[in-house]
């Protein structure tokens, strides 16, 4: 038996296991060595006083800004060193302005949301269709959709934002356009396969009592396609109100807006107002769209 | 009473250069009760599609209803025979997320037109219509249970009480009992004998059989196809265990090509 032969009934008896060995290797030596030259740069202090810089930032976390509303105080005097009061502020005042502006923030968040997911569902539904392997579009036109979507899908929509908002200007048409191109990657495959799960025999049956291709897609294949839609819908656009919160930081409006601000200033008691506020709407948000889900199932 | 219904003469179908089905001359009258029996790949299947226009004949004449579907029939004329034809395939052809009832109302779309037809907004006579024909099955108590959730004897059920619908002149059945338990594929026999017998003008009803013990609930006359010919074409009382024996066995002489699946029914909108 030639060494060649041994070498391979060896790999094919063993290749399973020791292929899967030596990538648990290769994994190992890459934490390593990204563990190894970070220690050696220095880079993996955790700074002077980690623990008292962790209470303190967990004790402005856990006084939200909004509780100021009814227990801050009314008459906050601002004093120079000399004693002289410069300035009296209403504590409640000012955080309920600030509840204000964020509430205004939130809507625009859920503006850009809305808006740009109803705009990657309708630039997505004709790719799709295009790219549905059992529509049997011609094969240039499937690939060039299939290419624009895995294009959109790939660009973060952050990314998109950047770009936009050098276009657009500021504001939240940036952010509209954005959620709506890269959304448009994901609907895109969602859709496509929706329509390729399709019963074609439950299609072939009403074709086959006679009825016209606008009664056939009524009556065969809208029915089948848009429970999976809407679900997709739903599913993206919740993913979306999550994703626009943070297209404020390039300022593209909303709620990000106000994270910046608040991080900028190292008010972490307001980011603890707005990050609470985003959880509520994105949990609100969770709880409705799985009931139409399952009441579509 | 005696009219023809269908007419083949000199018929040949062709797909990927295989004769699927060759056949001499062939006439079966309104009012007959027709099986098919044969192998798999033997042309039954190829033979049900000619009729309805899904599969085009290469050469010969076919005559359906007194439509000639030979010479290339326009889309239009295909619909106006297909709205005749009542249907039943052996999957479980129902729009899964429709009602019966409206799974029903489908046989109905032949004569509803238009925007009625896309909302699915039936006139109260269609609907009265599908529940007589859901009654006459069986089913009218689950009218308003989604398809999906119907067992497959009560999806056959359906899938007849919608061709009640269509008021056919002539029913196609491809293996209606393939998935089905003894006790519901009699019934499903039954009740598709009923329908041939009920239809405007005594329909012609030609079944796809696998079990021979179906065959007395179907069928007065038997035809057999082998390799995509006529084998043997007999009233029921003469065909013989042996008969199917024989139809069934392959062929020493001219060993029968490997059965491929004829081209896959992809359907484009775009061509």
């Amino acid at each position: 038996m030639s060494a060649h032969a041994l070498t391979t009934s060896f790999v094919a008896k063993f290749s399973g296991r020791l292929g899967f060995l030596g990538l648990t290797l290769i994994y190992a030596l890459l934490v390593a060595a990204c563990l190894g030259t970070l220690a050696r740069e220095d880079e993996l202090s955790l700074g002077r006083n980690p623990v008292a810089n962790l209470v303190k930032t967990v004790g402005e976390f856990a006084h939200p800004s909004f509780l100021d509303v009814w227990f801050g105080n009314p008459k906050l005097e601002y004093k120079s060193d000399d004693g002289t009061v410069l300035r009296v502020e209403n504590r409640q005042e000012v955080e309920a302005d600030y509840l204000a502006g964020l509430g205004r923030a939130t809507w625009t968040t859920i503006r850009i949301a809305t808006l740009g997911s109803l705009l990657g569902a309708l630039l997505a539904l004709p790719l799709a269709v295009l790219t549905a392997r059992n529509l049997a579009a011609p094969k240039p036109l499937a690939w060039l959709a299939k290419g624009i979507l895995d294009v959109a899908r790939s660009i973060h929509t952050l990314v998109f934002g950047l770009v936009l908002v050098g276009i657009v200007g500021l504001g939240p048409t940036a952010g509209i356009l954005a959620i709506g191109l890269h959304s448009m990657g994901t609907y895109g495959k969602l859709f496509a396969e929706a329509i390729e799960s399709l019963d074609m025999a439950a299609i072939d049956a009403v074709r086959s009592v006679g009825a016209t291709p606008d009664q056939v897609f009524f009556n065969a294949i809208w029915p089948s396609v848009l429970p999976q839609f809407v679900s997709s819908h739903l599913y993206v656009w919740e993913f979306n109100i999550r994703d626009s919160t943070i297209l404020g930081l390039i300022g593209a409006g909303g709620l990000g807006l106000l994270i910046t601000e608040a991080t900028s200033l190292f008010q972490w008691g307001r980011l603890s107002t707005v990050l609470i506020v985003i959880v509520l709407m994105v949990s609100a948000f969770d709880t409705v769209s799985r009931r139409i889900r399952q009441a579509l199932s | 009473m005696n009219e023809i219904s269908i007419s083949l003469q000199k018929v040949c179908c062709i797909a990927d250069g295989r004769a699927l089905l060759d056949v001499g001359a062939l006439t079966i009258r309104h009012g007959e009760r027709i099986a098919i029996v044969g192998h798999n790949g033997a042309g039954k299947s190829t033979l049900l599609r000619l009729l309805t226009g899904f599969m085009p004949a290469a050469h010969g004449k076919v005559e359906v209803l007194g439509r000639n579907l030979a010479d290339n029939p326009s889309a239009h004329e295909l619909r106006t025979l297909r709205r005749n034809v009542g249907q039943i395939h052996q999957g479980l052809h129902l729009v899964a997320r429709l009602s019966a009832l409206e799974n029903v109302l489908i046989g109905s779309l032949g004569r509803v037109v238009g925007w009625r037809s896309w909302v699915r907004h039936f006139p109260t006579a269609e609907i009265a219509r599908a529940e007589a024909a859901l009654h006459a099955v069986g089913l009218l108590a689950r009218a308003k249970t989604r398809a999906d959730k119907l067992s497959g004897g009560e999806r056959q059920k359906v899938a007849i009480a919608r061709l009640l619908v269509q008021q056919p002149k002539l029913i196609l059945a491809d293996e209606p009992t393939a998935a089905l338990d003894p006790a519901a594929a009699g019934e499903v026999c039954h009740l598709l004998a009923q329908a041939a017998r009920q239809a405007a003008r005594h329909a012609a009803l030609i079944t796809v059989v696998h079990n021979p013990s179906l065959l007395p609930l179907l069928a007065d006359r038997v035809i057999g196809l082998k390799n995509g010919r006529i084998a043997f074409d007999l009233p029921l009382a003469a065909v013989d265990d042996q008969k199917l024996t024989n139809l069934y066995r392959p062929d020493e002489a001219a060993p029968a090509a490997p059965w491929q699946l004829p081209e896959s029914t992809r359907c484009s909108v775009f061509s």
